[in-house]
């Protein structure tokens, strides 16, 4: 397929306005395969302007006289706003960002043509796989192996190559195990706790059905995880769903693990929405943070209403359980929702935070989103086809990860000093996370990415960004290493809105704030029309 | 809660009229003096106790069993400011000398004077014994004047703008009536305040209450200056909401966070107190009065009813936008002493220092409003104010606590005739002798830097700090993480300065020629600003 063939104008003039604190821009507009440029006039600077089309979530086009405007809304929450001389000018270039900004191939991604000066491919592709971490596990105890039974992708599409399993079960019976679970996602060891000597598990829900199906070898599995922390060891298994939905759930062909067929697993039930619901939940908080009209005197009710942060104070309370369980009472978990690839990440991801101070790190970080996102199967594509503003309806889109940088922003505000990694960390994350000139976000598992070949032929985000230039932005510049687990509170009077970047000072401006206020969450300015310019 | 946060007792028994009525000032208190009993009323038991007051903090006491009641006695009597025999080395009494503050502003200059026409509380007894009032004023026009406005408390300078010269004049409401009297003297006083500012030619007058409150208060003799009499002002109304209204909101605060701390629909539930919203409007109303001062170039007048709730919270917060000296510790504590302790804010009867009605009307946390909205002011402004948040805490605490004499009493005269200065000990020799536990180490000065808070529902939050500090599930490390660490990375920047400094001084000592040696290195680095 040609680009070319998509793209239905050469170039037109334009002002491009990106919000209250932006100068507006006025330039050449011209469109490519994978970028909207504006190259300012010779007159002002000569900064070439450029946005991803696959970061543009939204478009809106109005025509009036011979000019036209194109309001675009980004995945990354920005709003932009088009000026163009030429109606036809207006309709072509619409339509060519609709074209292009929609396609779905992923091999003629812009990841698979960015070629920056100073790196070189495949330079950070093997900076985190799981045989890193099975190294520190096996410095600690002698209960795990690492196993290479999904070389072929065949037990289970959405995990990676190797996998850290109980030493004392063998690779036929994981899978059986794998036929067991949704998805043939087996227990699989996400975070050995050294000072307890306990373990966090994630899998997929046992396939119990309607008949109550067991598998011996799964049971084999658990009660061999129990036997390598320490005699007598408990286990809970944090199910994020509800006690009801996980019952009904048989009648698909899922269900839960069985008390009398686990000895020594309990099981808790701690419902977290995903999918439809977070999406919405999403959908409606960008949509009052960026409704400057509605009456201020309803703003908490509002946001309340959005149900945003009560997800943040579930995912964050959940994340507290299992991580309590671990230290406080010495008990191995494994936790799963349904499929095992959205909330059971969010909960063993933000466990880790609390509990271990080397995920806190620069390093440990991005080897803890490598580990448990990327290569843990979360299928990004999917979850993250659109952000908040498409008018398409959804289909697999939730901000699961989102929510997740959220909860890590919760916990960094509570501990100011305890995270290595600021909120341009998070931030960045999250824009890469929905359009990204890097291929580390590409695809939904490591199957996928190794079809496409993106480890060869794309660059890594963690490469890109340890770019010392991009280090100081991402960095926090109080960290001290913290030995200890950092135990958040999700009282809801203890979490807050992320605002993203402090409001800037309206201090010289003569006018009242209310002209230069700040939006909200991550928003980047709206770009409306400032009215004293 | 509001009503009566320091009340020493915790009687719920209906008023006894055989307890004689205990005096106010409290000095000559027997603490054991028996319990005040009805006939029949048998004590039953007493016990030393520590009653935590979820706002103000622990209050030692004795709890007394009867058949018929509990009843707290607090181990300090009920003024214990007048006992307090601590000892500063620095004394917070010296902190307000008015003359000094008003000669800091440029002070009397062509257009305005100091008047002492109010020495001896004749013209007003809850107005400070030094005014400032227009130099075309003669004392003759001030006590006509004084006829005219409510309590007499006169229009008079709060603050001048170095520059443009314009300035904000506190007042109580004009005496209009239902029958719309007129004061010629009044229409002409505002006049000559206009008269001192010719950049714009209108004065503008800010009545902080909402428009039908202003109107109802006619009835009762009040009223507001109209155009159609006041030709050459211009009069807004800032729509704050009388004292009751503020207990009332602050509450329902409380029951949204004691004794259990509302969960399930938190941001409703606070946003159905309102208490944001009322700070929102008294900010609002701060900010258009700085703005008129510093763009609108014109001079403005504020008042309320009395125009010692409303005007004092509105007078003070845009002097705190406006002039930075206030942002410093002792500007701080300048503003709050001039503003608020000696143009007469009524403490004792907002607070009810040592009074066991908490049911009173008069109780209001006006004050406290206040120093929530400095505190909304000082999260947005990081950099901005000298003082921390324990400062603002510790104000509150103090407010409350009767152990120093700085908020007792109603104004500047009852002060006076109780010998506050000499006999109790002030809370700013407290803080003042202690000051860098009070520091906010991001402090940067900026000197003419006017500050315009963001007044909107999306950026005010609640002080939870302070509101909810004693619930141990909201937890918060104390002291701040961040200020702490920020100080001592200071303090390793200054070890480093001084490490240069010492190898340059070796380096320079090698050299030969001792006159080419640098100077010192520290004098050399550019000023290191350290933001965030």
């Amino acid at each position: 397929m040609e680009f070319a063939e998509l793209i239905r104008t050469g170039q037109a003039q334009a002002e491009l306005l990106r919000g209250p604190e932006e100068p507006p821009l006025r330039g050449t507009l011209c469109i490519t395969g994978h970028h909207l440029m504006l190259s300012p006039g010779p007159q002002a600077t000569p900064d070439l302007w450029l946005l991803l089309l696959r970061n543009v979530d939204s478009i809106e086009k109005r025509v009036a006289g011979d000019s036209g405007t194109i309001t675009l809304r980004c995945k990354d929450l920005r709003v932009l706003q088009l000026d163009i001389e030429g109606v036809e000018a207006t309709l072509d270039i619409a339509r060519s960002i609709e074209a292009l900004s929609s396609l779905e191939s992923v091999i003629t991604s812009f990841p698979f043509f960015y070629r920056p000066k100073g790196l070189r491919l495949g330079d950070a592709w093997h900076f985190h796989p799981p045989e890193c971490y099975y190294k520190r596990v096996a410095r600690e105890t002698n209960a795990w192996r690492l196993s290479e039974a999904n070389e072929d992708f065949s037990l289970c599409p959405s995990y990676p190559r190797a996998v850290i399993v109980p030493r004392a079960v063998d690779d036929s019976a994981l899978a059986r195990s794998a036929r067991f679970r949704q998805g043939g996602r087996f227990p699989v060891l996400s975070y050995y706790h050294a000072p307890s000597g306990t373990v966090l598990l994630r899998a997929g829900q046992p396939l119990t059905g309607p008949q109550k199906r067991r598998c011996s070898e799964d049971e084999d599995l658990l009660r061999a995880v129990l036997a390598g922390a320490r005699p007598g060891a408990r286990g809970f298994i944090v199910d994020t769903r509800s006690p009801q939905a996980a019952k009904q759930a048989r009648m698909t062909g899922g269900g839960t693990e069985a008390k009398a067929a686990y000895p020594g697993w309990k099981r808790l039930h701690r419902p977290l929405e995903t999918g439809r619901p977070l999406q919405e939940s999403f959908v409606r908080l960008v949509e009052a943070c960026g409704d400057l009209e509605q009456s201020m005197d309803r703003w908490l009710n509002r946001l309340e209403s959005c149900r945003w942060l009560s997800h943040v104070k579930e995912t964050l309370s959940t994340a507290c359980l299992a991580a309590q369980s671990m230290e406080q009472e010495g008990a191995c978990v494994l936790v799963h929702g349904a499929e095992g690839t959205d909330s059971t990440l969010l909960i063993t991801s933000l466990a880790q935070l609390i509990l271990d101070p080397l995920s806190r790190t620069m390093a440990g970080f991005q080897e803890l989103i490598e580990r448990e996102w990327i290569q843990a199967g979360h299928p990004f594509q999917l979850r993250c086809a659109h952000s908040a503003f498409s008018h398409a309806r959804p289909k697999h889109e939730a901000p699961t990860f989102l929510l997740f940088l959220d909860c890590v922003w919760q916990l960094g505000r509570q501990f100011p000093l305890s995270l290595e990694f600021g909120e341009g960390m998070l931030l960045a994350l999250f824009d890469h996370a929905y359009a990204s000139p890097f291929g580390t976000f590409l695809c939904n598992n490591e199957k996928e990415r190794c079809l496409c070949e993106v480890r060869t032929r794309t660059h890594s985000l963690w490469s890109g960004l340890s770019q010392p230039k991009e280090q100081r932005k991402l960095r926090n510049p109080l960290y001290v290493p913290n030995p200890l687990a950092i135990w958040p509170s999700a009282e809801p009077q203890s979490l807050r809105l992320w605002q993203g970047d402090p409001p800037p000072p309206p201090w010289r401006s003569s006018r009242l704030c209310s002209a230069s206020l700040p939006v909200l969450f991550l928003l980047r300015p709206v770009s409306a029309r400032d009215p004293s310019t | 809660m509001a009503s009566a946060p320091t009340s020493k007792y915790n009687s719920h028994s209906l008023e006894n009229e055989s307890i004689k009525r205990t005096s106010r000032d409290g000095v000559n208190r027997d603490v054991g003096e028996p319990l005040p009993r009805l006939p029949g009323e048998i004590r039953i038991t007493d016990k030393e106790v520590i009653y935590i007051c979820p706002f103000n903090g622990p209050i030692k006491g004795r709890v007394y069993i009867t058949n018929y009641r509990l009843y707290l006695r607090s181990l300090e009597t009920p003024i214990f400011a007048f006992l307090n025999e601590e000892k500063f080395n620095v004394d917070g009494w010296t902190v307000y000398n008015p003359v000094e503050e008003y000669r800091r502003q440029g002070l009397p200059n062509h257009h305005w004077r100091i008047t002492f026409i109010n020495k001896c509380y004749k013209l007003c007894d809850t107005y400070p014994a030094l005014l400032v009032v227009p130099y075309r004023a003669s004392d003759e026009d001030l006590r006509r004047v004084a006829t005219f406005r409510s309590r007499n408390r006169i229009p008079v300078l709060s603050w001048i703008h170095p520059e443009n010269k314009t300035v904000i004049v506190r007042c109580s409401q004009p005496l209009v009536g239902m029958s719309g009297k007129r004061n010629k003297e009044d229409e002409r006083y505002l006049d000559v305040i206009r008269e001192t500012n010719r950049q714009v030619n209108k004065l503008t007058i800010y009545d902080a209450r909402p428009n039908v409150n202003a109107v109802a208060n006619k009835a009762t003799g009040g009223g507001y200056e109209s155009d159609d009499v006041y030709h050459n002002a211009e009069l807004f109304f800032l729509d704050i909401h009388n004292i009751h209204v503020m207990r009332e909101s602050l509450k329902k605060v409380k029951d949204i966070v004691y004794p259990n701390v509302e969960e399930s629909h938190w941001l409703s539930s606070l946003e159905s107190t309102h208490w944001l919203e009322h700070i929102k409007l008294v900010l609002t109303g701060a900010i258009q009065v700085a703005d008129k001062v510093s763009s609108g170039k014109s001079s403005v007048v504020v008042h309320c009813s009395d125009g010692w709730d409303r005007t004092a919270q509105l007078t003070s917060l845009a002097m705190l936008m406006l002039d930075s000296f206030y942002r410093s510790i002792e500007g701080f504590e300048i503003l709050v002493q001039k503003e608020w302790i000696s143009f007469g804010h009524k403490f004792a009867s907002r607070i009810g220092h040592g009074d066991k009605n908490h049911a009173d009307a008069d109780r209001s946390p006006i004050f406290l409003q206040f120093i929530d909205c400095v505190w909304q002011m000082s999260k947005q402004f990081p950099t901005a104010f000298e003082f921390n948040e324990r400062f603002l805490i510790t104000i509150l605490d103090h407010l409350y606590s009767c152990r120093f004499g700085t908020f007792l009493y109603n104004c500047e005269s009852a002060r006076e005739k109780q010998k506050v200065t000499e006999r109790t000990v002030s809370l700013w020799s407290l803080i003042n002798s202690n000051k860098d536990k009070f520091k906010n180490p991001f402090y940067t000065k900026e000197i003419n830097r006017v500050l315009y808070p963001v007044a909107s529902m999306r950026h005010l939050e609640l002080w939870v700090n302070y509101y909810i500090r004693w619930n141990p599930r909201i937890k918060q490390q104390q002291p701040n993480p961040v200020e702490q660490r920020y100080m001592e990375l200071l303090a390793l920047r200054d070890e480093y300065i001084k490490r240069l400094d010492e190898l340059q001084l070796a380096n320079s000592a090698k050299l030969s020629d001792p006159s080419a040696s640098p100077s010192s290195p520290s004098q050399m680095m550019p000023h290191v600003q350290t933001h965030f």
